[in-house]
């Protein structure tokens, strides 16, 4: 059981690396609208997306 | 692929040479029907705005893309397409101010800017939109939220101006507006830290539960001491950032309203935090002294669930406020802050609204709203008050008369001396008035509230019943047996059950076209027990129209024909019922409102076999004269027509008889005889009557108050079936307000419908005040609850909306209680322990989301082509004529 001591812990990082990911993307503004980035996907488009995708700051 | 053209009913018509389809064809552009008088020959549309972008999406190569697209994801509501802006608002875009207060520059000099985008409401919309890098050089980036119809915006200004943006995007039917008064940044803001709570505490929520499931599994101190103990801290951590960071919210806001209780001495400011924080802060500090003391029961997990899902549901509850938040931007939006002053040299030029001093003189073209109170100097004209107002009629100025910001100019171009501009324009200073006043308007407790006091109390004396019992049977047992009963009602269901419910009730009505201002407002539409109605545009449509005729059918046509040539109201309002709809095709008309464009336009889009016009005579006042296709026209004032007749019916009464219903009458002579009566007036919507019957079914009081005169007021009250002492005319705005406050005072519940800026102080007074579709800026801003569809048939939509939501929420309330009423009985006998607690309450909580999201309470709109041709859902210039 003792492989708990390390296990736990290593879980909990990973925890912390999805939370930290996730204030990433609330903070991006990917929780904004989450409608249009679902249709945006049926386009499929010769496009090259210009690099800044999202211009607000 | 291109769309599948309609099918033409050539069956139900024998006979006719291009079988016309039938009305219900949908229009190949918005899906919409096309009414009695399409536009174009098959493929059909309902007006020719949606024939333009047709053709304009074919020219330009996208429109096998997006017919193909249009019906991908196509939630929202279609509409035909509009191909005119407002020029001031196109000019807007370029000037410096604008540039310089809604747009921001970046390091390379180029600029980002938020527009709002009408007419988006599907797949293709978001990749046409989208395709803007590719089709302008200059445009750098281009994303729309679809459902906040916005478009962010990324352009280099020294390659691209903003105009042509909205120019390219115009001639596919989209209308571009700048976001102005944003408060969508704060929101926003608000709802992403919110957001990231929920986040966090559920990651917390998830581990410790993970934790506590080695304890629920067997794991505890007498068989591996090391590894229990390193759990236990190890959960206290977690649970310490949850309470801290997550159930702080609610133990701040707890201490407010105990702080408020003491004040006010009164059980009635306690709130639903308050239990909340006590059941968390209990539960916590009794599972920190067993981790500590190394005994008794840790309740870590059911905590931090619980903080967790009261976080979400708070989340939900600010998100679905967005909705009419933005939709409220999204209205004020639309008014044009540029005017057209007119140099000391003649020339005009427009400048922003906020450059025009006193004195300045500003050019107001006719069908513009005149932007400024001020005096007429040059000029004369006809302006519509009826926003400001409630007068139906149309007045006549000239110069030297004053005319007041927010009126319309019906006929010919006026020149206004400025007299007071923005804030300190009558409709500014009342703007500002609504703003001051919104603040300190009492706060009403919701259901859930008012049940506080009670729960708290009846919490309170079990918890000493069963600390007395306890004491009885076994002292040891206490403490663990109070925090078992403190924790388990903890009233998470009962602090979800409304915002939830409100939460989702407001994202269906707002699918439905209603918006929710502000959420007491669902509360107050059940118990509304008296409703204050204004006449002008909302009993009515507000603008002159015709109304009844009697007489030879060709007559009227001949009629129209003349009038088409003149500028007067009456005359628009003959040539809008017997022409088509496709005015508002015409493209650069610079007119707010397609309806009210000038008749001078009508003639070039009338059939190329349309009556000959000759020698139009306009006299003043009077009516016009003039020949059409060889006869001798005349329409006007019956007495004036009387004098060029030989022959008069002994039937003169029908023209007194309208004259006494506060309409216009109006006589048609062709060749020297009476050929028709017509009749002009202010149109009631088809559904007033539908709406007042209702309300008065509901044991609602209906009183019409309108500032019209009158006459008109109680001829409409007569056909409406309203007693004539419930309609009254003239009544000043604030009238209106001293009216509804005295029915406040005598204890009624009092809801306002109204429309004008005349009705914007009586909708802040009321508990409920509800602006129509069209309404005035002010009103929109005085009002908790505004429609966005038009006709009054939201309101009937809003009533029964308003008390299924406070069924659910009622249902809600009841299961929550009874399930803290089942938890206190089982916590009091001692059977709730730590894993009960883990299951029985995020279970119950369960119930209560699953209750509200499957509300039925406001109907979601139907797919498209709902609305019947001619119906009141489709905009009134798209009324079908009969055919000539």
């Amino acid at each position: 059981m003792s492989v708990l001591y390390l296990l736990v812990p290593i879980a909990l990082l990973l925890a912390g690396a999805g939370v930290a990911a996730f204030f990433w993307s609330v903070r991006s503004g990917q929780f904004d609208d989450v409608e249009t980035p679902a249709i945006r996907v049926l386009v499929d488009e010769e496009r090259p997306r210009s690099s800044d995708e999202s211009p607000r700051p | 692929m291109t769309p599948a053209a309609p099918s033409i009913e050539a069956g139900d018509q024998p006979g006719a040479e291009a079988s016309a389809p039938a009305p219900d064809t949908a229009c190949v552009h918005c899906g919409l029907p096309v009414g009695a008088a399409p536009v174009g020959t098959d493929p059909y549309f309902c007006c020719s705005g949606c024939e333009i972008v047709y053709h304009a999406l074919h020219e330009s190569g996208f429109g096998d893309t997006y017919y193909r697209l249009s019906d991908v994801a196509r939630e929202r509501e279609p509409e035909p397409a509009k191909t005119s802006i407002d020029p001031l608002v196109l000019s807007e875009l370029d000037t410096d101010g604008f540039l310089e207060d809604h747009t921001e520059q970046q390091a390379d000099g180029t600029r980002t800017a938020d527009l709002f985008l009408d007419g988006v409401h599907c797949a293709a919309c978001v990749w046409l939109v989208e395709r803007l890098p590719q089709e302008l050089d200059g445009v750098l980036a281009a994303t729309l939220d679809l459902p906040r119809a916005r478009l962010s915006l990324h352009w280099d200004p020294d390659a691209c101006r903003l105009s042509t943006v909205a120019e390219w995007l115009l001639q596919f039917g989209y209308v571009a507006h700048p976001v102005r008064q944003d408060a969508s940044e704060s929101r926003t803001e608000g709802e992403r830290s919110l957001l990231v709570k929920v986040g966090v505490t559920w990651a917390l929520a998830g581990n410790v539960m993970l934790l506590a499931l080695a304890f629920y599994a067997g794991l505890d101190v007498s068989g591996d001491p090391g590894l229990a103990t390193a759990a236990r801290w190890l959960s206290m951590l977690l649970a310490t950032v949850s309470v801290g960071y997550g159930g702080g919210e609610f133990v701040r806001r707890a201490g407010a309203s105990i702080r408020l209780a003491l004040r006010t001495r009164s059980l009635r400011s306690l709130h639903m935090d308050i239990p909340i924080a006590l059941g968390i802060l209990v539960g916590y500090a009794d599972s920190a002294w067993s981790t500590v003391t190394g005994s008794g029961e840790v309740w870590f997990d059911s905590i931090t669930v619980l903080i967790a899902a009261l976080l979400t549901a708070r989340w939900l509850q600010l998100r679905s406020r967005r909705l009419a938040g933005d939709a409220t931007d999204r209205l004020l939006s639309l008014l044009p802050s540029m005017v057209r002053r007119v140099g000391p040299d003649g020339t005009v030029d427009t400048v922003r609204l906020d450059e025009i001093h006193r004195g300045d003189l500003v050019r107001v073209p006719t069908g513009e709203v005149v932007p400024v109170d001020g005096v007429v100097a040059s000029g004369e004209s006809t302006i519509n008050n009826a926003v400001l107002t409630g007068e139906s009629r149309p007045e006549s100025v000239r110069a030297g008369s004053d005319v007041a910001a927010g009126a319309t100019n019906l006929r010919a171009p006026l020149d206004v001396l400025v007299q007071a501009a923005g804030p300190e324009s009558r409709v500014g200073r009342l703007l500002d008035w609504i703003h001051d006043g919104a603040a300190p308007r009492a706060r009403v407790a919701s259901l859930a509230d008012r049940l506080t006091g009670y729960f708290v109390s009846g919490v309170a004396v079990l918890a000493l019943a069963t600390a007395l019992i306890w004491w009885w049977i076994e002292p040891s047992a206490v403490a663990t047996h109070v925090v078992a009963l403190l924790v388990i009602t903890c009233p998470c269901a009962l602090g979800m059950a409304t915002p939830l419910a409100l939460a989702v009730a407001a994202g269906k009505a707002a699918q439905a076209g209603i918006f929710l201002k502000n959420e007491s407002a669902t509360q107050h539409l059940t118990e509304i027990d008296a409703v204050v109605v204004d006449k002008t545009g909302t009993l009515t449509d507000g603008r002159l129209s015709l109304i009844d005729a009697v007489g030879d059918e060709q007559a009227i046509d001949r009629a129209a024909a003349l009038e088409a040539h003149s500028t007067h109201p009456i005359a628009e309002a003959l040539v809008r019922a017997r022409g088509s709809c496709s005015r508002d095709g015409s493209t650069g008309a610079g007119r707010t409102d397609p309806s009210q464009v000038a008749p001078a336009v009508a003639p070039t889009v009338a059939p190329a076999v349309g009556p000959v016009v000759e020698d139009v005579d306009a006299v003043s006042g009077q009516g016009i004269r003039g020949r059409v296709d060889g006869h001798d026209v005349i329409v006007g004032r019956p007495d004036w027509v009387r004098t060029f007749t030989s022959t008069w019916p002994d039937d003169p009464d029908r023209f007194t008889e309208w004259a006494e219903h506060g309409h216009t009458p109006v006589a048609v002579a062709v060749d020297g005889r009476l050929a028709v009566a017509l009749s002009f007036g202010d149109a009631l919507r088809p559904d007033s009557a539908d709406i007042l019957s209702m309300l008065d079914a509901m044991g609602t009081d209906v009183s019409l108050l309108s500032g019209d005169h009158p006459t008109v007021v109680s001829a409409v009250a007569r056909s409406l079936g309203l007693p004539a002492d419930r309609a009254r005319g003239h009544v000043m705005p604030e009238d209106k307000q001293a009216a509804v406050e005295r029915l406040q005072q005598e204890g009624r519940t009092v809801a306002m419908i109204g429309d004008g800026v005349n009705d914007a102080a009586a909708l802040q007074a009321a508990d409920v005040g509800i602006a129509v579709e069209g309404g005035s800026t002010a009103s929109l801003v005085a009002a908790d609850v505004f429609l966005t569809r038009d006709g009054l048939s939201p309101v009937a939509d809003l009533f029964r909306g308003a008390d299924r939501v406070m069924g659910v929420i009622r249902r809600n309330l009841s299961f929550s209680l009874f399930y803290n009423v089942a938890g206190a009985a089982a916590a009091m006998s001692g059977v709730v322990g730590p894993l009960v607690a883990a299951v029985a309450m995020p279970l119950s909580s369960l119930v209560v989301v699953t209750s509200s999201i499957l509300q039925r309470s406001f109907p979601s709109p139907e797919p498209t082509g709902s609305p019947a041709p001619g119906s009141p859902d489709r905009p009134p210039t798209h009324a079908p004529s009969p055919s000539p």
